[in-house]
């Protein structure tokens, strides 16, 4: 399994959110998820799906499909697709926030403040460092759990927050639609899809 | 929390109420940043009317309510009408953040010419400060402010900005720009659109689209010399340092849009799940974030120069409001941002927060300032 992350992980690092959402299918196709929507990439909606739409997916190359829903406790190996393919989804999009971290550091090592250049605030070393760390733990959390239902949804949770960690690096040019911020946001709506939950915590 | 008096309490309510107006277009400003129709609701031509100076007002006869008469009382409605949308209010025409620098900066004749253009209400203005290359460190722009050839025919105004809300479409607005080296050559310039050489395009950003946000680019743009602001002040209050002292009050104001769009996000839990107790920390930490902001508001209402509290209210409240969207789509349930359109849209407004008027980092700045220049105790 640990290889199929990678591989999830390494397909969105190199080409964006949607190639590895593609290689997740490919790898697990047969998972329902949780609630009435699922992210495909837009070119995979069959024919007649109810798309929902959405502008930032499909500048992404993503479509969301309305399905029927399959309810809060599904047999037991179906539970079990859903919690791997919702782990690799993770692996994905770990790719994609190491994609965006790469980004941010460049983009973060042309401009300057008071004459010294942006990537060498401490305060901006910081959260770099953090965001390392981590995703390596992220990463690492996926391989160990990716059978766990709860595991994995802590892993997109942590995602998530650190994916706008990252994003604040950009400055305003992190809120651009068409800039690196919007596959990490598809991914997110993407992981809420495949993330359910008891326990919400504040 | 600091006790609202009865005035307050009742401006609050009614903010609270036409709230729900603005939300009523707040799906179709996004979904279309160009349209119009929003503006002729009643609660946005109060709202224009309230942050016009009483002495320009078309109509003297407006009560506001109380709204200009403080920052906390600012504060106190800006929270109320971004928990109904903050995304239409932001799309609203009126003075803005370009009337905050006229009337800092401006001459009687300078304030009133801007004034007299937005009058009729569906005047946007624009104040453009950011650039491509410099954006929390504005002392380094490069936009320039060139004598003309002939003294007589002011300056020539050429450069680049970005982000710059309604650039596009504004009648009237401030472009800071630099007539020198050092920082206190930075100055304001009142523009007038359409102008020769003058073009702001929109940006497809990810939410808060109804701001507008452009790029703008000047080349040799006429700036006739009763068009730069600040000739009658003193060196030190003309231009840049002039204009930062307001943005203490402006940090709050962004924070209560943050704060609204926090209590909007979790008001429509509460409707979606009636009987749930889950939102009791949630909302815990919403009122304690009021409390702060009416605090910092307060403060800064005694010391327009206190630098902390916005800060801090600044950088607690928009980290709060976006970990309120994400608490929210968490307890709606798997595909809960898809299902419901509202809640999705603030959770791309809310992050918006983050770089308007200062990012956490540089609040971050702001709060330790004082502790980081003190002097190694030996
Ligand atoms: C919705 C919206 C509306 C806006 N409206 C306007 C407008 O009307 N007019 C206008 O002029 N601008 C406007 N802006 C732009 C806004 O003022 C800038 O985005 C902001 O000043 C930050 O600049 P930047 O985006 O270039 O980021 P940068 O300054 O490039 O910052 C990038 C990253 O570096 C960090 N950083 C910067 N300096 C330091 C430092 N010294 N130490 C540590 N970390 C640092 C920042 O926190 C950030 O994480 C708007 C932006 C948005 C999103």
């Amino acid at each position: 399994m640990r290889d199929t992350l990678m591989a999830c992980e390494a397909a969105a690092h190199d080409g964006g959110f949607t190639p590895g959402l593609e290689l997740a299918l490919r790898t697990v196709d047969t998972a329902v998820p949780p609630g009435r929507v699922t992210a495909l990439p837009a070119d995979r909606v069959p024919a007649g799906a109810v798309v929902v739409p959405h502008r930032l997916a499909a500048l992404e190359g993503v479509a969301f499909v309305t399905s029927a829903p399959a309810g809060p406790e599904p047999a037991h190996a179906q539970g079990d697709h859903r919690t791997v393919f919702a782990a690799l989804l993770g692996a994905v999009r770990v790719g994609v926030s190491r994609r965006l971290l790469d980004d941010a550091v460049a983009h973060l090592s042309g401009r300057a403040a008071g004459g010294e250049p942006l990537i060498r605030k401490q305060l901006v070393l910081g959260t770099v460092a953090d965001v390392i760390t981590a995703l390596d733990a992220v990463r690492q959390l996926l391989c160990v759990a990716h059978r766990v239902p709860r595991a994995v949804t802590d892993a997109h949770d942590r995602i998530t927050a650190l994916d706008w960690d990252t994003a604040k690096l950009f400055g305003a040019s992190g809120f651009l639609a068409d800039g690196p911020v919007r596959g990490a946001y598809v991914g997110r709506l993407a992981a809420d899809c495949w993330t359910d939950r008891e326990d919400v915590q504040p | 929390m600091i006790p609202l008096d009865t005035p307050l309490r009742e401006l609050r309510e009614q903010c609270r109420e036409a709230g729900a107006e603005l939300r009523a277009h707040a799906l179709a400003v996004d979904a279309d940043p160009a349209g119009t129709a929003h503006l002729d609701l009643p609660i946005l031509a109060l709202v224009r009317s309230a942050s016009t100076p009483k002495d320009f007002r078309t109509d003297s006869a407006v009560d506001d309510g109380g709204y200009s008469d403080s920052c906390l009382s600012r504060v106190v409605a800006g929270v109320e009408l971004a928990r109904g949308d903050a995304g239409v209010l932001c799309a609203n025409t009126g003075p803005s953040l370009a009337g905050v620098a006229v009337d800092t900066l401006g001459s009687p004749e300078q304030r009133e010419l801007f004034y007299e253009t937005i009058a009729d209400g569906r005047a946007w203005t624009f104040f453009g400060m950011t650039e491509p290359a410099h954006g929390s460190d504005a002392t380094a722009m490069e936009s320039r402010l060139d004598a003309a050839g002939d003294p007589a025919d002011g300056y020539l105004l050429s450069g680049t900005k970005r982000y710059v809300g309604n650039a596009s479409r504004g009648a009237i607005g401030v472009v800071f720009a630099r007539t020198g080296r050092t920082p206190l050559s930075i100055r304001g310039a009142l523009i007038r659109q359409p102008a020769p050489g003058f073009h702001g395009e929109p940006l497809d950003m990810i939410g808060l689209r109804g701001a507008r946000i452009c790029r703008l680019a000047m080349d040799e743009v006429p700036v006739p010399r009763e068009m730069l602001l600040g000739a009658h002040l003193p060196a030190s209050r003309r231009g840049l340092w002039g204009i930062s002292r307001t943005f203490n009050a402006m940090r709050l104001q962004i924070a209560a849009l943050a704060l609204g769009t926090a209590l909007g996000t979790r008001d429509y839990v509460v409707e979606q799940r009636p009987n749930w107790s889950g939102h009791e920390v949630m909302s815990a930490r919403l009122d304690a974030a009021t409390a702060l902001l009416y605090e910092s508001a307060a403060a800064v209402d005694l010391q327009p120069d206190a630098v902390r509290p916005p800060s801090t209210a600044k950088l607690h409240i928009t980290d709060l409001a976006v970990r309120t969207s994400r608490w929210a789509a968490r307890a709606l349930g798997p595909g809960a941002l898809l299902e419901h359109p509202l809640l999705e849209k603030w959770s791309r407004d809310v992050l918006a927060f983050e770089f308007m008027d200062g990012t956490s980092n540089i609040q971050r700045l702001h709060i330790t300032h004082d502790l980081s220049s003190r002097k190694v105790r030996t």
